[in-house]
Parts: C-alpha cells; structure tokens; sequence
C-alpha cells in the first residue's frame, strides 16, 4: 500500500517512513504543504498521513484538494497542536482518523489497518493463538468453541497484543491503545500488569497460554 | 429572589399606603378644623351684617317690649340662629364655642359666636349659631368618597408604575437575559440592546466591551496553548518515534532494550506532565465544548469498572452506591469523566490493602452530590489545603506521581460549576464532596 506522510518535521517523517517500509508499506514523504498538494494531484496513495501543523499550508485543505481531486486515499491526521476544534473539523472534512502526537508508531500501524479494513471492505478475520480464537466479528475469545468469559479491556488488550504478534509492546503502548483518552498523571500504573495478570488466569483455566509472554524491563509479547 | 420592576413597583406601592394611611388617621381632625375655619368664617361674616344693620337702623326694631329684650331667629331647618340679648355685663365678649342648645325640644350641636356690644349705654350680647350636624354629615361623605377615589388611585397608579417600570426596565431584562447561560464570552449576544436610558446603554456597552476583551484574552490563551503544544509535542514525538524504532531492532540486547524503555518511560512522564499542563490551560481558556447530556451514575458505573481489577488486585474494596441519578445537561462527558476518574484512582492508590473506596451519589438540600470517601492514610489540614494546586500533593508520599491529576479534576469542576470539599482524617481516610449546581 502506498502511503504520503506529509510532515514538516524531518526527523519524524523519517521514524514513520523507517517504521512503515519494515512494515511492507511504499512510503513517500512531503515537508511542505505545497510538495504534498502537488504529489496528490500527481499520484495515487492508499494513505495520506498529514500533520496539520504546517507552515505554508493548512493541512486541512489538502483534504478539500484531494477530494476535489477525486482522489479517495484515506487521510489520518496527526498532530501536536492539540486543539479540541481540529479533531471535529478535520473528521467533519473526511478525514478518516486521527491522532495526536507524540504517538506510538505501532498504534499508528493498527490505526492504519483499522481504516484499511473499513476502507476496503475487508472482512474482520478470526485470529488464532494455540487453542484460542479471536472472534472478531462478535468481539468473543473461545478456547476450542468455548467462550472464555473476560472484560472488553482484556479482550481488547489481548486482541492488541495478537495483533502486534511476534512485536514487544511496551505497558505504555499498551495503555495508550485501551485508555487513550484517560490522561493518568502516576505513571507507576501497574494496570496493564494487572489486566495481563487477570487475562492468564482466565486463559489458563482453559488451556495453557505459554505464548503470552512477559519480556522483563520492558513489557509484553504474543509470539507464535 | 425578586426582581428589580417588583420591587420598585412595591416600593411605590407601600409609599403609597403609607400616605394613604397617614391621612386617613388625620383627615378626621384635618377636615373638622377646616370645616370650623368656614364656619366661624361665616359666623364672622353674619355678625359684622347685623352690627351693620343695628348701626344703621338702630336696636329699637329687635328690641320690643313684648319680646321682653331678647331677640330670636332661626331658620325653619334650625341649621342657624341669631340672637340678640340685652345683658348686664361689664367685661367684653368675644369668642365662639361649640354648644348643645334646646330648641324645641331638640338639643342640637351649635357652632355658637358670642359678641357682646353696646348701645345707647346698654350691653347686648349677640349670639350667631350654624348647625354642625348638616356639616359633620357632609364631611362623613366626603371622607367616604375621598377614600374610595383613594383607593382607585392607588390602584391605578400601582399598576401603571408596574407596567412603566417593566418598560423601563425591560433593556436591563434584556442585558440579563443576555448573560443567562453564558459559559463561554464567544457565545455572547454582541447585538446591542436598543434603550434610550443612558445607564443600561452604558452597561450594556461596558459589559460587550468586558466580553470582547475576555474572548481576546481567550483566543489568545488559546493560541498559546496550540503554540506551546505544538513545540513541546513536535520533538518529544520525534525522539518517540526514535526510541521505538530503536527497540523494534533485532540486534540490540536486553541491557539496550532496557535501557530505552526506560527513555521512553521518562519520556512518557514528559508528555503525560504537558498533556496535563496544556488539559488545564485549554479548560481554563474553555476550549472545550460542553454540549452532552448524560447520566452522571453511568460515568460513576463505568469509572468503577474500570478501576475494579486495580483494587482488587490491591485487595481493595471498591463499591458503589447510588441512591439518586442526575441528567447532566451541557457538560462534557469525558472531562467529567476524569474528573472522577483522577478522584477515585487516587483513592485507590492511596488505601492499603483490606481498605475501601466508596462512590456515593445523593441528594442533600435538593442539590446532587458525588461522596468519594476512603479509608486510606489521609491528610493533615495543610495537605488538604494545597491539594488540588499543581504540583503540590502527596508527592513524598506517591512516588512518581507528578501530583497533576487533582489541580485537573478541580479545573474540570470548575467548569461545570461543580464545588468540591475535601475532608480528611489521618490514619481515618479522604472524603472528596462533589456538589453539582442547583439548577442542574
């Protein structure tokens, strides 16, 4: 899939585009309004993600450009500006999503992955780990067609970590996916340990979850 | 409450009474001295006539032999009398007096002028009576008239002051009208109000004026606040992005990868502490909109959900208890949300296991309130007091806690004019005090 990142920080849209190739995404990069106006009137992209903090553009009228331009790319905004308005403003212009920076790279991939499943139309697939199943579609664990009762935190914790397989996420990363909008100033929160701590007992009464793993000092991994 | 045009039109109206009252108490009197000011008026009038007469024809024609030297007229109403009396008197009289006198066999009250002259070396004492009763009659009438004619007066008056004053007045009903509701000075009625009174013209214009100014300062505060974001974001989410991708590479060991979790542990702290600092300032400078409506019990419920695993991981007891419910109008659900939020995840934080946190929502003096209370370690006096400033809390006591998360739900309270108290007992717990306004 190819993705524009327009960001007038280089050192960032550098990180992003390092990020998003490892990840098998075609990355191009504009640091000015005028250079990305000029690629989406010239190319075709799956992604647009655009910082609306620019300084020779309003990033917001890229949008109105490109969708005059009947281009259909999906746009996330990411910005550090912070203002309550240009959240609603920029969904109000088609936007498709929208994150606030600093941001986790990996919660940009499943943001990104979110919008392309809506986007194009593609079915919500059952994701499964040893002798567990993700039903995605009516937001259930089974364990060999067996509900595993948990809270929506733990199956959305779970579910982030499946996602992320094979990927060390961080407590953090892990916070900010499920209690983004809850802003907990003691940072010793030992929540995800708790909920991760909650999950394994609850896996565990099932069958064995050797593959939900704590990496030491950092945080926590699915490896299959 | 009441307002100004009730007031003034009360005002008036006791004024009134009060007038009315007064001169009822003294128009007896009042119209009995005047009446009587008349009277002997008259009677001065009548006495000069006959004096008159007697020095033009002389006292012979009164003074008859068979009327044996007194003389006598009286209308046939008896309202008034003369009378002419041959007296042997030395001193002179003068004066008038209120008499009972029988004429006819009837005792009728006289206003009665004595006059004593002489003629011809002779004293005569000339009397000149008026009935009173004619006149009392007509002074009881008259008050009678003058009392209803009072009352219409009143009456009319009362309502016409109502009805002036709710004209005059209706510019500054305009003004308050205005001001109702305002939460933000953007949204501030700046059509001016149309009124020919000088006062309400000035006060109108000085309160579009402080408005004006607000909503600057406002737009300014928010302005800096997208400035500060977007400078203090911009590279803390570069060296994110830095530090992630670094931890994402398959060749470090586990010293490295500690070692950047750790960077971006501090890291995070960095960006939680200016999230907080810039949350504050865009409350303050209402950035935020306040325009959901939702039950605060459903925030209290979800708050509690999810903070449950937490306590009871910490064997902490956690509960709710919710006797009443309020509809929050035009609130912002997910500041209010943190608002408890931060309360309750301090509570929990603070309470040692086998303690209890409770939510509580109520109804005390018709107003509604949320009763956080735990048995945690408490607070001195002097801790409670610089609880909810930045930077000023349990610090010591908490470890990493950048003691933001109070000074956050107080400016969330503010905003929604919700009050908060704290009381707190050492070694007994905290109790935060959540009273909603009463309109709400």
């Amino acid at each position: 899939m190819n993705v524009l990142i327009v960001e007038d920080e280089t050192g960032l849209a550098n990180e992003i585009a390092a990020f998003l190739k490892r990840e098998g995404f075609l990355c191009e990069m504009s640091f000015t309004g005028s250079d990305a106006s000029e690629k989406i009137a010239v190319n075709l992209y799956d992604f647009i993600l655009l910082d609306l903090g620019l300084p020779d553009y309003n990033g917001l009228d890229l949008i109105k450009e490109a969708r005059g331009n009947g281009s259909d790319a999906a746009f996330i905004i990411i910005t550090a500006r912070g203002a309550v308005e240009d959240k609603v403003k920029g969904l109000d212009l088609g936007a498709d999503d929208y994150l606030a920076k600093p941001f986790a790279l990996v919660e940009l991939l499943s943001r990104i992955q979110a919008v392309a499943r809506r986007k194009f139309n593609m079915p919500n697939q059952n994701l499964n780990i040893g002798e567990f199943t993700i039903e995605l579609q009516s937001r259930k664990l089974t364990c060999k067609g067996k509900e595993v009762i948990i809270t929506k935190k733990e199956f959305d914790l779970l579910h982030y970590l499946v996602m992320n397989r094979n990927r060390v996420l961080t407590r953090n990363q892990l916070y900010e996916h499920i209690w983004g909008n809850i802003l907990d100033d003691q940072y010793d929160s030992n929540f995800i340990d708790v909920h991760i701590k909650n999950v394994r007992k609850k896996l565990n009464e099932h069958a064995p979850s050797p593959w939900l793993e704590t990496v030491r000092g950092i945080g926590y991994r699915v490896s299959m | 409450m009441v307002k100004l045009k009730i007031k003034l039109a009360l005002f008036s109206l006791l004024t009134k009474l009060g007038f009315t009252v007064v001169f009822l108490i003294f128009m007896p009197s009042l119209f009995e001295w005047i009446t009587l000011m008349q009277v002997d008026n008259d009677l001065i009038q009548k006495r000069e006539k006959v004096i008159t007469l007697i020095s033009n024809i002389g006292i012979e024609p009164f003074m008859t032999a068979d009327t044996a030297n007194v003389f006598g007229s009286y209308n046939i109403l008896k309202e008034e009398f003369i009378s002419l009396e041959k007296i042997d008197l030395k001193e002179d009289e003068n004066y008038i007096e209120v008499t009972n006198r029988l004429i006819e066999g009837e005792v009728i009250a006289y206003r009665v002028l004595n006059y004593s002259f002489q003629v011809d070396g002779n004293t005569y004492l000339l009397e000149v009576g008026k009935s009173l009763s004619s006149i009392n009659y007509m002074s009881k009438n008259i008050g009678k008239v003058i009392i209803v004619f009072l009352f219409f007066i009143i009456l009319i008056t009362f309502i016409a002051d109502l009805q002036y004053t709710r004209f005059l007045l209706k510019p500054l009903d305009m003004i308050t009208n205005k001001l109702k509701g305002i939460s933000d000075p953007s949204i501030f009625d700046k059509k001016p109000v149309r009124t020919t009174t000088s006062d309400f013209q000035y006060l109108d214009s000085a309160l579009r004026e402080l408005m004006e100014h607000i909503d600057q300062l406002f737009q300014k505060e928010k302005e800096i606040t997208v400035n500060i974001s977007h400078e203090l974001m911009t590279p803390i989410s570069v060296l994110r992005g830095k530090l992630e991708n670094l931890l994402m590479q398959e060749d470090i060991n586990d010293v490295i990868s500690n070692k950047i979790e750790e960077s971006l542990k501090t890291l995070h702290r960095l960006q939680t502490l200016v999230n907080s600092l810039l949350m504050i300032a865009r409350i303050e400078s209402r950035q935020y909109l306040r325009e959901e409506s939702f039950q605060v019990n459903e925030v209290l419920r979800e708050i509690i959900g999810e903070l449950n695993p937490i306590a009871e991981d910490a064997g902490i007891l956690l509960s709710g208890e919710f006797e009443r419910d309020l509809q929050l109008e035009r609130a912002n659900r997910s500041l209010i949300f943190s608002m408890f939020y931060n309360v309750v995840n301090n509570a929990v934080k603070n309470t040692s296991s086998g303690g209890e946190v409770h939510v509580k929502s109520s109804v005390l003096n018709g107003r509604f309130m949320v009763i956080i209370s735990d048995s945690g370690r408490g607070m001195t006096d002097s801790q409670v007091s610089t609880l909810f400033s930045r930077f000023s809390t349990r610090l010591e006591t908490s470890g990493n806690n950048t003691g933001i998360g109070l000074a956050i739900s107080k400016s969330i309270a503010d905003f929604h004019n919700i009050e908060i108290s704290v009381r707190s007992v050492i070694e007994k717990g905290t109790t935060f005090l959540f009273r909603f306004p009463e309109n709400s």
